[in-house]
Parts: structure tokens; sequence; C-alpha cells
């Protein structure tokens, strides 16, 4: 993991004429496609891994599941009663943090051996969140136009609110570059991937529409929803046109086209060696193997 | 004719092998000499120096959170009374090292002491960096967000930001006629960027190896040059037939489009095709020639040196 820092730190200090390129074939495995791997629910969304490269989802609209899926392809349900759930993220102590939204509107966290659920902030609009390494819980509040802050034992306070014309129009996706100092958030009514720099106080400072998106005509947001970022540091967005990487200087190094025609929502790497990219799409999950790694969370 | 120093004399031959050397190279397949500086782009006897200093910007508004050298070159013949021309450098680094691609203080040096181009002061500008907040984060590089991006943000960063706090010092011109902007790569399309956005500011751009390609948008150039009036600016454009082919585009070919643009739409443009491949040698070694060429009819430039 150290080595991959180093190599993900050099690409962001070493902003030379030969700035390494990116393309989709560093990526994408030739004749490796999308493999179905869990159907029949309503909405799937809330991908996340674990230390083992299982991967967790959430069919939101469907039955009140968490699902994991194994690194072999079994399924299984790790906890039930949990409706709503939309983003979701494994924490530092080993329990997986989610955004319960609708009628819910909190951040919980579901310990899945004692099958207990915390709620941590209630009162709040969240749709999908990141938690560091230290514990510091990140969540977009869509509908507010806001990215919302909770520290260890803290209460959300707003550490972006964006207004008028300017800013996120609807703040959706989020994810942590692998030193965990850049924050990042999708934009579904926008045209832009925006970065933040994390502050040592947990404070978000210096927003900027770094990333250009792919839309699918010139006067359509972008649709950028769920993201991931690899070892790297390239940044995977879901989105109208399928999956957006960009590589660690914001540049696009392609799309990914999604499995079907359905919405894709939320990506994430898992499975051995956190080296599959799977998907939510619509009422299915789909992965795909890759030459990359996603971070160990 | 009037007698000519010899130097200038045995920069012609070199200048016609230079231009003989692309055939002779390319027989050779894809090898890629160095193309030979000439004696404009060395230190020269009895050829005032002019002064380089560093400084650093940490407090752009444009770009927040940013932190960036830049230095500027100070001829030895500015006169504070006397306004002196505007030459940016994007990724300057490279371009005010002496030992660099183009040596940039050594051919001001001796263009502006042979009268070749006006007074000018060099401002060579590096990327941007947000640097990390805590120990074990990298920095974010701003680079080809600043660069790639089309639009006026950076013009703007330039206009609002940079030049102000350099004409705090020193004496510059005011009008776009006086100012030119140059980069390499992304630099030499965000050099032309800054004029196509601003020609009310800047109105000669230099790029090498350009990245007019689709790193962020780039590639819609020529066909926005073909179906604009034409903006007052005079481009000159470096590209070896080496340079790169990748997921963003084709080099070579993108700056045939370009030239091939400009010249649709009636620009004061030169196009020099090379065989070199990613690199700032070749733009760097006819630096003298591109600065001749776009300082030409300056006021108080010398005529008789045309190619």
């Amino acid at each position: 993991m150290k080595s991959l820092i180093t190599i993900a730190a050099l690409i962001f200090v070493a902003p030379t004429l030969l700035a390494q390129d990116m393309p989709l074939t560093q990526v994408l495995i030739k004749g490796q496609e999308w493999e179905l791997v869990s159907k029949g629910h309503q909405f799937t969304d809330g991908l996340a891994a674990d230390t083992k490269g299982n991967l967790y989802f959430t069919d939101v609209l469907g039955a009140a599941n968490i699902y994991r899926i194994a690194p072999d392809g079994t399924q299984t349900t790790v906890y039930a009663d949990a409706p709503r759930v939309s983003g979701m993220q494994l924490g530092p102590d080993g329990r997986i943090y989610a955004c319960q939204g609708g009628s819910f509107g909190r951040i919980v966290a579901f310990d899945l051996q004692q099958k207990t659920m915390e709620v941590l902030a209630e009162g709040v609009k969240p749709n999908d969140l990141v938690v560091t390494r230290e514990g510091h819980i990140y969540f977009t509040e869509t509908p507010k136009r806001q990215v919302t802050h909770i520290a260890p034992g803290g209460k959300p306070e707003a550490v972006d609110v964006s207004k008028n014309k300017t800013g996120l129009l609807r703040p959706n996706g989020i994810a942590l570059t692998p030193d965990q100092g850049t924050l990042s958030v999708s934009d579904s009514g926008g045209r832009h991937t925006w970065v933040f720099r994390i502050e040592s106080n947990g404070k978000l400072a210096y927003r900027q529409p770094y990333i250009t998106m792919r839309t699918p005509t010139p006067d359509l947001p972008s649709k950028g929803d769920g993201m991931t970022i690899d070892a790297v540091g390239r940044f995977y967005v879901t989105s109208a046109v399928g999956i957006q990487m960009f590589d660690p200087t914001g540049r696009m190094g392609g799309v990914i086209l999604s499995p079907t025609n359905k919405p894709i929502v939320s990506v994430a790497f898992a499975g051995p060696d956190f080296s599959y990219l799977y998907v939510a799409s619509g009422d299915e999950i789909y992965r795909r193997q890759t030459k990359t790694h996603g971070i160990a969370p | 004719m009037k007698p000519q120093p010899i130097w200038l004399a045995a920069r012609r031959v070199m200048v016609m092998l230079v231009m003989l050397m692309p055939g002779i190279l390319t027989l050779g397949g894809t090898a890629q000499a160095d193309y030979p500086y000439t004696d404009a782009s060395l230190r020269q006897p009895n050829v005032p120096q002019g002064t380089v200093s560093k400084y650093r910007w940490t407090d752009s508004k444009i770009y927040p959170g940013t932190e960036r050298d830049y230095w500027i070159y100070v001829p030895a013949q500015y006169d504070p009374e006397k306004p002196a021309c505007v030459m940016i450098f994007q990724d300057g680094r490279g371009y005010v090292n002496e030992k660099g691609h183009s040596r940039v203080p050594t051919v001001f040096d001796n263009l502006i002491h042979q009268g070749e181009m006006p007074v000018t002061i060099g401002i060579f500008i590096n990327p941007g960096v947000v640097p990390p907040a805590k120990p074990g984060t990298a920095p974010r590089s701003n680079r080809s967000f600043e660069y790639d991006s089309l639009g006026d943000r950076y013009a703007n960063f330039l206009i609002d930001e940079i030049l102000p706090a350099v004409s705090e010092q020193y004496n510059l011109v005011d009008s776009a006629n006086g100012r030119a902007v140059a980069g390499l790569s992304s630099g030499g399309i965000c050099a032309f960027t800054v004029a196509w956005e601003r020609p009310d500011h800047f109105s000669k751009v230099v790029s090498y190896i350009g990245s007019f390609t689709n790193i962020r948008g780039g590639h819609i150039y020529p066909a926005l040059i073909r179906k604009t009036e034409a903006k007052p600016i005079r481009v000159f454009l470096q590209e070896g037939s080496n340079d790169l082919d990748n997921l963003h585009g084709n080099w070579p070919m993108a700056n045939q489009q370009m030239s091939a643009a400009l010249k649709f739409a009636d620009y004061d443009h030169r196009f020099v095709m090379g065989d070199g491949g990613h690199s700032g040698q070749h733009g760097g070694a006819i630096l003298p020639d591109i600065l001749r060429w776009i300082w030409r009819d300056y006021p108080g430039v010398k005529q008789e040196t045309q190619q």
C-alpha cells in the first residue's frame, strides 16, 4: 500500500511534459466483459468493500436488506431491516457506515456481527458517504447542495454549501484519494466533479471544478453519481454515458460502457485483490475484472 | 544590404542546415537527433546580460489555494521611463533555465542587444500546486486544470493577478501588440487560449508541441478558428512528426489542423514541422528565429534581419 501511495504521490508531484497518460487499456482487460453477479432487486445502490474483498450493497427500494457478495460470487444477506440505505462504507472500526434516506434522514453504523445499528446523526438528508481512516465522516446532502462533516464523536457540520448559480447543483457521489488528502464530489445536476483539500481539522478548503464530465449533449447534466478512486488515484464516476475515468490530474482517461442501458448509481472495487470493478445497475449488480486495484478500506 | 556581424552570417548557415535536417534525419527512420542551437542561443562576449529573479505566488484568488514559483527576467537595456514589452512563458522553470530547452535569458540578451526584438521583460511562471494540508498527503497538481481547460480563467489569472504584480516593479506596455505568451505541450495550447480569449491583452503566441488535442476539449480549436472572425493574434506553431499519438489525440495531426485552420482564416501564422518527439528541444533551438518573426514589425525592431 505504501508503494502505491508513493506512486500516487509521484503522479501528483511530477507535472512533467510526459505526465503519465492513462488510457482505458491500463484498466480494462480485452475479453473480460461485465458479468452479472446479482439480480432480482428493485434498485441497487451503496456498493462498498470490506478488507477481505467482499462487496456489500443494498436494495434501496426493494427488500430492506444489506447483502454481501464474496469474492467467489456467493451472496448472503448480512443485515435485515435496513430500509432506504444508499451510500455505505466500511469504517476503521469494522462497522458499515451508511446513509439512511427517505423519512429516516440519518447517518447510521451497522455492526454486522452483533446485528446492531447505531444512529450517529439525525435530521440530515444524506445520499452518499465516505469514512476516513481517522473516522471522519463526509456525506453529500443532495437537495441541500451541501457536503457535511462529522468528526469522530461529533455532530454534523456543513463544510461546503453551494448557493445561487455557482458551485455544485446536486452533490452526489463522494470519494477519497488514496492518501485521504483530497475529497472528491460528483454533481449529478452539473458538468463537473469537484475536489477539495481536507484540512487538518477536517474542514474542506480550495474547492475546484477539477474534472470536466462528458455529458450526453452539451445542454444536459452529467448525472455524475457514485464514485470510487483506485490505488493509483484514478477517479471513476458513474454518469449518464457510462463510468467516466479520469487520471489523478483530472484528465479524462476514457468512458467505460454501462453493462445495460439502466441507470448506474454506484461503483466500487472489490473481489480478489480489489481488482474487480462492481457497478449497481438498476435491479442488478455487475462486475468485471480489471488490471488495476481499488483501495482496501 | 548593410555589412553584418560574422555571427549573424554564421547563423544563416545554421538555419539552412536546420531546414535541411529533418529530411536527412528521417532517412534513419524515427531517429531524432537534437536540432542545433545557433549563436543567438549561446552566450556571446560583450553582450550585456539581464537579471533573473525568483518569486513565489501564493495568494491566487482565481486558483484558490495554489502556490507556484515564477521568475522575472529584466534586460540590461530596460529603462524604467520606457514601458517594456512582456512575454509570459508557461512551465516557466524550463524556459528560464540557462541550460534548458530554450535558454530564454541568453536569447533575449542577444536579440535585444542586436535590436532584433524589443526590450522585453520575461515572466516565467510554473503551474499551480495546492500543497498538502497534512503530512503524508500529496499536493494537488493544478497544471492540467489551468493549462488544458478552455475558457478565460487562466487568461484572467495572468491579467488580473500576475501582470499587476509585475507592474508594481516594472513599467510594462499596456497594449496587446507588446505582449506575447508562450508555452509547450499543454502550456502551448494554454498560450493560444490566453490570446484567443483575451486578444485585447495578448497578440502574439508561441507554441511548441502544443496539445491541441482532447485533453480537456482543446481539439475543437481548428473548428472554432475556421468559423470565427479572425482575431488579431499572430501565432507560431512548432511540432514534430514523432510527437505523441495517445488517448487524447495525435499531436502532429492536431497541429497540422491548427495550421490549416489558421491559414484558412487568414491569420498571420507560421508552422514548423520537424521530426522530433514530445520535447521542447526543436522549438528551443529555433526560438531566436521565432522571436525575430513574432516581433519583426514592432516599433524599433531592426527590419533587415528577416529571413
